[in-house]
Order: C-alpha cells, then sequence, then structure tokens
C-alpha cells in the first residue's frame, strides 16, 4: 500500500556534532526523563479521548463525552454541534479542540464567535481547557501557529478578511453558525472559502425557517453530502418538517451533526417543583409603592422604573438609590417628592417579602439559596434572619475565589442560608441544596436559568424547590404572571428559549422589558404590552417545538 | 518504564537542573530556581534582559508546585498531567534530554578494562490517517559487531552511568561509523513497519476516495466555472491532508554509550 514515510533528517546532523564537538551533552538522568516525557505524551490508540485525563478538574457529563468522541472518531473532526442550550456545546467543543491538540493534530486554529462572546470563549479555552487562546484584539496577527479567538464581524472585513483567507487553519469553529445558513450572504461564502482542515460549526438551532438552512450548513462541512442543490431540493422538498420526516435525509444528517436534548442526556435530572409565592404589601407599603410610582411617572427614565423594582425588594436599596440620585443630578424637576418620598419609606415597617421568608425558613430545617438583584436588599436580608435567629453567609460574583470557596464551605457546612447577589460566569455549585427563594427576579430569563443551574444540576439528588416571590398589584407580579408562567419559563427545564428569542430578534428581553414599563401611560397598557410580548414568544415556541420531532437517538455508524 | 510518580518526577527535574529543594512534604514541593531555569520557564525576558543590560545579579524565583489534589487549594500551582506547566517542562527536556555520551561506572579491581560502544536511538513513530496514534521505541546498536536490541532503555536504567569515563576504563573505537549505524536502525524500523496492520491506512484511503467522489458530484455542474473549479481543488487538498495516510519517524533523543564487555554480553543475549 502507498503509505507516504517522513523520516527525521535533523537528528543525525545535531548528534555527529554534538560528539565531533566533544559535547554538550545531557546528564543521564536528564536524557531519561526526556524519554519519560516522551512516553507521558504518547496516544497508544486511535480511538478514545485522552484530553479528559489531561483535565482533571472539569468533570464531564456523559453525554458531552459522546459528543466529543463521536465527532472525533465518526465524523472525523467536521460536524454540526446542534445540542439544546444549556448542555454545553462550548465544553464539547474545547474538549474536541483539546484532543485534537494533544494527539499533534492542531496548532493554528480560527474561532469566530460574536463580538458579546470573544472574552467569555477566551477565558473557557484558557481557564478550563489550557488551551492558550488569545483574543484577536486591535492588531492581529494572523499568520502564527496560534489558536485565536475572533469575532465574525472583524473577521469579516479587510484587511483582516485577505490575510486571513491567506492562512491554512488546522481547525475552525464558528459559533451561532445559524447565522450562516443563507448561502448568498458574505459571513457563508468567508467561511467556505476558510482554507481548514477540522471545522465545527456551533448553533442551538440548525434548522430555522427553510429545510436549505441545513443544506448550507452541511455543504460547508462536507460539500456533496446532501447532494447537489438540485438533488437536494428534488429529493427532499423545501418543507422543513422534511427534516423529521424523511428517514432518509434524516439519517444522513445524523452523519454530520449531534444534537442531544436534555430528554437524551443519561444524566437523571430531579424535578424542579417552581411555586409562586404571591405577596401582599402592608397598607402603608402600598401607599408607598403608589406614590413612587406616580412620582417617577412624571420624569419617567429608566432609573425611575428601577426605584420601583427596588421598592419592591427592600426599602433600603430604594432609599440608598433616590438618596444617590439626588446627591448626583442636581436638576431633577420633582425633587421635592422624592425627598417627601424618602421620610415616608423611612417609616416602613419590615418589608412584607422578608417576612414571607423567614415565614418559610422558621419551619425548615433544610438549606435554601436566596437570590435578590440588590446588594442593599442582601445586607438587610442577612440582618433581618439573623434577628429571627437564623444563619445566613452572603456570596457576590465580586468575591474573590478563595472567598468564594470559604461562603461556599461555610454554607454547606454551618449556615442554612445562602443569599446571592449574582449567579452568573464561574459561579459555585451547589448541588448539595435544593431549596431556592428567587427574592426578586431578575427581568433576563436566561439570568434565571443561570440562577436555577447553581443547585438543579449534575449530581443534585433530590427534586429542586423554587419559590418565586412577587408582590401584588406591583411590576414584578405583572412580569411573573403576564410574561414568565405564560412562556412556562420554570416548566422547562432549560429550554430553547434563547433560539425563540433568535428567531424574533430580541437581543435583550430586561432591556425589552424596561421599554414597556417607561413607554406606557399607565399600569393597563403596560399590562397589554407584557401579554403582547409573552403570546410572540409562545407563539413561536409552539412552532419551533411542532417542527422539531427529533427522537434524539443519534446513529451510530 | 513510564512516569509512576509525578512528584519525584518534578523533584528529579530540578534536582537534575541543580536547583535547590527548600521544602517537600506530602506533595507540596518549594524549588529555588537557577537564573538559568528561571529564564528558561518562569517567562519574564524582560526582566533577565535589563538585569544584564545593567550588569546586575538576577534573583531567581522559588517556586511552589503541588502535586496532591487534595491540597490543590493551598498556596502554590497544582501540577497534574494536563497541565501547562508540566508540558513546559515536557518541552524543555526535548533540547536538554536530547544528545547524550554516557560511561558505565564499573568497578575494575585496577583491572584495565575496555568499554564498548552502543549507539542508542529512542524514537517515536506517528501513524496519521482519518484518526493518529504514537509508538515509541527504543534501539541500542552495538558498534562492533552490529548487534540489535530492543527496547534498550529497559536495560539501561538498570545501570550506573555517568558522563565521565571511570579510572583504568578505556573506550574501544567504534567499527561501524555513527551514521551507518543510525541507517541501520532506520531500516530495522522500516522492517518493522512492513510487519503491521494496515487495516487504518486502508480505511482511510477508502474514506478519502468515498469523499473526492462526493466533492466531484457536488461540483460537477460547474465543470466550466473557473471559480467554482478552484473550490473544488480546495476542498480536494482538505480532504487530502484530513485522511491522507501517512508515517512518521521522529527522533527522541539518543546517545553513545560506552558498557563494560560483561554488561554488552548480558545485554546481547537476552535481546
Amino acid at each position: 500500500m502507498n503509505i507516504q514515510l517522513n523520516k527525521d533528517s535533523e537528528f543525525i546532523e545535531e548528534f555527529e556534532t554534538a560528539l565531533n564537538h566533544d559535547g554538550p551533552f545531557s546528564s543521564w538522568d536528564l536524557f531519561q526523563m526526556s524519554y519519560l516525557s516522551s512516553q507521558a505524551t504518547l496516544t497508544t490508540e486511535f480511538t478514545g479521548l485522552i484530553a479528559p485525563k489531561h483535565l482533571p478538574h472539569v468533570e464531564f457529563l456523559p453525554h458531552q463525552l459522546d459528543c466529543a468522541e463521536q465527532i472525533v472518531e465518526e465524523m472525523n473532526g467536521r460536524g454540526l454541534l446542534a445540542d439544546e442550550v444549556g448542555l454545553g456545546k462550548t465544553i464539547e467543543a474545547g474538549l474536541i479542540l483539546k484532543e485534537y491538540m494533544i494527539r499533534g493534530l492542531v496548532k493554528k486554529a480560527l474561532i469566530l464567535v460574536p463580538a458579546s462572546l470573544v472574552n467569555q470563549w477566551v477565558l473557557e479555552l484558557t481557564q478550563k481547557f489550557y488551551i492558550p487562546a488569545v483574543s484577536q484584539g486591535k492588531r492581529p496577527v494572523w499568520d502564527q501557529n496560534k489558536v485565536i479567538v475572533s469575532s465574525m464581524d472583524m473577521a469579516k472585513r479587510s484587511p483582516h478578511k485577505e490575510k486571513i483567507l491567506d492562512q491554512e487553519y488546522d481547525f475552525v469553529l464558528i459559533d451561532e453558525a445559524h447565522k450562516l445558513k443563507n448561502h448568498k450572504t458574505k459571513n457563508y461564502e468567508f467561511v467556505r472559502a476558510l482554507r481548514k482542515k477540522y471545522c465545527l460549526l456551533l448553533t442551538a438551532t440548525p434548522v430555522q425557517n427553510k429545510l436549505s438552512d441545513i443544506f448550507n450548513l452541511v455543504s460547508i462541512l462536507k460539500p456533496g453530502h446532501l447532494g447537489s442543490y438540485e438533488d437536494f431540493t428534488a429529493n427532499f422538498g423545501r418543507d422543513r418538517n422534511n427534516l423529521f420526516n424523511d428517514s432518509h435525509l434524516k439519517q444522513l444528517i445524523q452523519k454530520v451533526m449531534v444534537r442531544n436534548r436534555r430528554g437524551d442526556t443519561k444524566v437523571d435530572w430531579t424535578e424542579r417543583k417552581v411555586q409562586t409565592v404571591s405577596i401582599e404589601f402592608s397598607e402603608e407599603e402600598q401607599e408607598a409603592y403608589n406614590r413612587l410610582t406616580a412620582i417617577t411617572r412624571d420624569a419617567s427614565t429608566f432609573s425611575s422604573i428601577t426605584l420601583t423594582r427596588e421598592l419592591c425588594s427592600s426599602r433600603e436599596a430604594c432609599y440608598l438609590s433616590i438618596k444617590k440620585m439626588l446627591s448626583q443630578d442636581t436638576e431633577i424637576p420633582n425633587r421635592q417628592a422624592y425627598e417627601d418620598f424618602l421620610k415616608q419609606i423611612e417609616q416602613l415597617p419590615h418589608h412584607a417579602k422578608a417576612d414571607k421568608v423567614i415565614e418559610l425558613l422558621k419551619d425548615s430545617d433544610e438549606k435554601f439559596i436566596i437570590f435578590t438583584e440588590y446588594r442593599a436588599s442582601q445586607l438587610y436580608l442577612q440582618w433581618y434572619l439573623q434577628q429571627h435567629g437564623i444563619s445566613s453567609v452572603p456570596y457576590r460574583g465580586g468575591f474573590k475565589r478563595g472567598k468564594k470557596d470559604w461562603m461556599k464551605q461555610l454554607f454547606e457546612n454551618h449556615a442554612q442560608v445562602l443569599i446571592a447577589t449574582e449567579a452568573g460566569g464561574e459561579g459555585i455549585n451547589l448541588q448539595f441544596c435544593n431549596n431556592m427563594i428567587n427574592y426578586d427576579l431578575p427581568w433576563n430569563p436566561m439570568r434565571l436559568e443561570q440562577r436555577i443551574g447553581r443547585i438543579h444540576r449534575f449530581g443534585q439528588q433530590h427534586d429542586v424547590n423554587i419559590y418565586n416571590f412577587a408582590v401584588k398589584n406591583t411590576m414584578e407580579e405583572h412580569v411573573l404572571s403576564l410574561l414568565y408562567e405564560k412562556i412556562h419559563l420554570f416548566e422547562r427545564v432549560v429550554g430553547n428559549l434563547d433560539a425563540i428569542l433568535a428567531e424574533l430578534e430580541i437581543n435583550d428581553v430586561e432591556q425589552e422589558i424596561q421599554t414597556i414599563f417607561t413607554e406606557s401611560e399607565t399600569e393597563g397598557e403596560a399590562k397589554i404590552k407584557l401579554d403582547n410580548l409573552s403570546s410572540v414568544i409562545s407563539l413561536t415556541q409552539e412552532r419551533i417545538n411542532s417542527k422539531e420531532d427529533w427522537n434524539g437517538n443519534r446513529e451510530s455508524s | 518504564m513510564a512516569i509512576e510518580n509525578l512528584h519525584d518526577f518534578l523533584t528529579d527535574y530540578f534536582t537534575a537542573n541543580h536547583c535547590g529543594i527548600l521544602e517537600n512534604e506530602n506533595g507540596k514541593v518549594t524549588i529555588q530556581l537557577t537564573d538559568e531555569m528561571d529564564e528558561l520557564i518562569m517567562n519574564r525576558p524582560f526582566y533577565w534582559h535589563y538585569i544584564k543590560q545593567i550588569g546586575q545579579q538576577g534573583q531567581p524565583m522559588k517556586v511552589t508546585f503541588i502535586t496532591n489534589p487534595d491540597r490543590r487549594d493551598e498556596q502554590g500551582e497544582w501540577v497534574h498531567f494536563g497541565s501547562p506547566r508540566l508540558h513546559q517542562i515536557f518541552n524543555t527536556l526535548g533540547q536538554q534530554g536530547k544528545i547524550t555520551r554516557q560511561f558505565e561506572q564499573v568497578d575494575t579491581a585496577m583491572q584495565r578494562s575496555p568499554l564498548i560502544p552502543w549507539l542508542v536511538i529512542n524514537l517515536k513513530i506517528i501513524y496519521r490517517g482519518k484518526h493518529k496514534k504514537d509508538e515509541l521505541l527504543s534501539y541500542g546498536l552495538q558498534l562492533i559487531n552490529g548487534t540489535l536490541v530492543s527496547p534498550m532503555m529497559d536495560k539501561l536504567i538498570k545501570l550506573k552511568l555517568h558522563t565521565g569515563i571511570p579510572d583504568f576504563c578505556y573506550t574501544i573505537t567504534p567499527l561501524i561509523r555513527y551514521k551507518s549505524g543510525y541507517q541501520r536502525i532506520i531500516r530495522y524500523v522500516e522492517k518493522y513497519l512492513n510487519t503491521k496492520d494496515y487495516t487504518w491506512a486502508k480505511e482511510s484511503w477508502e474514506h478519502l476516495y468515498e469523499e473526492g467522489k462526493l466533492l466531484e458530484y457536488f461540483y460537477k455542474d460547474v465543470s466550466t466555472d473557473g471559480e467554482k473549479q478552484e473550490q473544488l481543488k480546495q476542498s480536494l487538498s482538505e480532504i487530502e491532508k484530513r485522511f491522507r495516510p501517512n508515517i512518521s519517524i521522529d527522533i527522541v533523543n539518543g546517545g553513545i554509550f560506552y558498557l563494560s564487555q560483561q554488561t554488552s554480553n548480558t545485554i546481547s543475549s537476552n535481546g
């Protein structure tokens, strides 16, 4: 058989030179160690993953390992990674890249992601995978053997574009690849033209609108796999439902795509029990709330919306913000009204929500996590719990790693409650706790998912109880009942919400909600708008769900 | 042979590089680097450049490495088989441990004794096709009578070796030149490769052929379109790179080892 054989021609020259010059020679110890290190970095088998052994600090889930193995072994490093949101596409992609780097098959790689995710990718690759990835920076050096993370927008612009197209990459990764569904776009042509050996396309929504979406994506990875475009439309039509109805097409697609849905993962996810806890303001509180609504409506801005939100959380949070606003901004038209209002909230009794927390906790000896949006509420709650003999520890995203671990330990071993303001990023995993109180709700549903993900994760043994607090007759209640509950945000175990939002081109739900409240003249108007928003989301959700009848069992070839 | 104890490996590495071990207990070791080692692994070239410019004595760093995972949260750098530090050390060894000349330290009882030259070559074979794997081989060639022994390193680690020739010993000049000895070893490796199973390469060829056919079909209707033909060419070259089987022989390290007559005989007879 014809197999190319490459021989090392440099060594013997170097060797003879050293012997002729009587050195330099290495010591016996170093010579032995050099041999040992070669042995330690050996890949003795064609198959199987070695990367996980190099990453003892990362706990991979079974479906993530399966996915990486499938892409490397069966798809030979070119595949569409289309797991549902929250199952760890980034981790799977990192694992695949790491495997190729350890095996010495990838040195030069290009990772193209949305601009807002560049830093996150760099962090994830360097910290979790020890892959020396660099972000493109202002003056990128494209021609070195490196792993570069860049935004698609930058890469496809001159003069970068031309330089990038001159390179030969061992590995190219495109995040949010559904943006490549149209083969007539510049993005598509750019990615197709990249010279690449291995290639991963990441998307949670491989078919967004038309069946040809998937044809175009697959044609980047493996042109001809689905035949020519004419064959494809002749054989399979244009209806996207055919992707799931036509078994031949399904089989073909499964050779280039891995799609895990939460139900397919071998992880035994425990149940999520979600409960809305409706709270009634005391008379004084309700009066203060109404008054604040009136004051802020006079001069409505984003920050005035925040004030009302804060009052729903704690008077402390609201008080501090108003104080700050008054001291910083000299041109507030209704300054006097605010100042009077400050006096009013000084007189307020304990917050109705805080009392509810005590009521929930006092008869329980189980551990609870309480999430609040505001630092002031966090402090207040800590103090209030302590007044009732309940031990708690604070947790903030800004804590240093050591402090975070320490707080986690205190919570695990000593305290009953952890009061946290932030769940995102490299947060802690608290699967030893299975009760969570959303003391106030974030207006970004993805953050809610991150919160819940702290306890409802791999390793959780019990069903998870989630208590969502909302004060009646306030904006909190509206957001919860008109939006979150209507779109079934809580029932879904990490749903396809981001796909829906992408399809609706909603980038920022928080801003959307804020706009609704700021721009509505009356409460009724805000309610109607919220209701409309949730209807649109629900409709899209139904449409997406109906088009995907993927039984999830991937075929192994 | 294999790295059985990572902690000992690390400690040995720094000791072999003349660094002081300041503290060493329960999977945590603190090392005083030398100037050379600091320059080699601490990645602060500006500091050393500056120090040399002003003609001062540099302050090499102290470093603490932790190999015991239970202590990984303590002060120090956790080192494990995947950590960048270990792979940096492996890389330095590629150069530091590349070429050697060793003499067996024999007790001659004041008798003049000959030492026989052996050429030792350790090499890695890399098989690449759809997938990839490596094999590490170690050969010793006796440069007087041409006896070939494998695996050689396993025999050598049992001996007492040093870079200086022991008293009362003299070396015998090789009859086989280094270069032809080396070529003999490589020919032997090629013969060994001929005995291997090549199902993997066959599969890779077949796969390459199949994907090539798909590509040609994909572009069949545009055979006159120059731009599309370029695309086809690029795609074909990409699958070639990905699937075309090839084998590389990479030399890890090598050396001349002068061994006593008795050791040479023992090694040859069970080799």
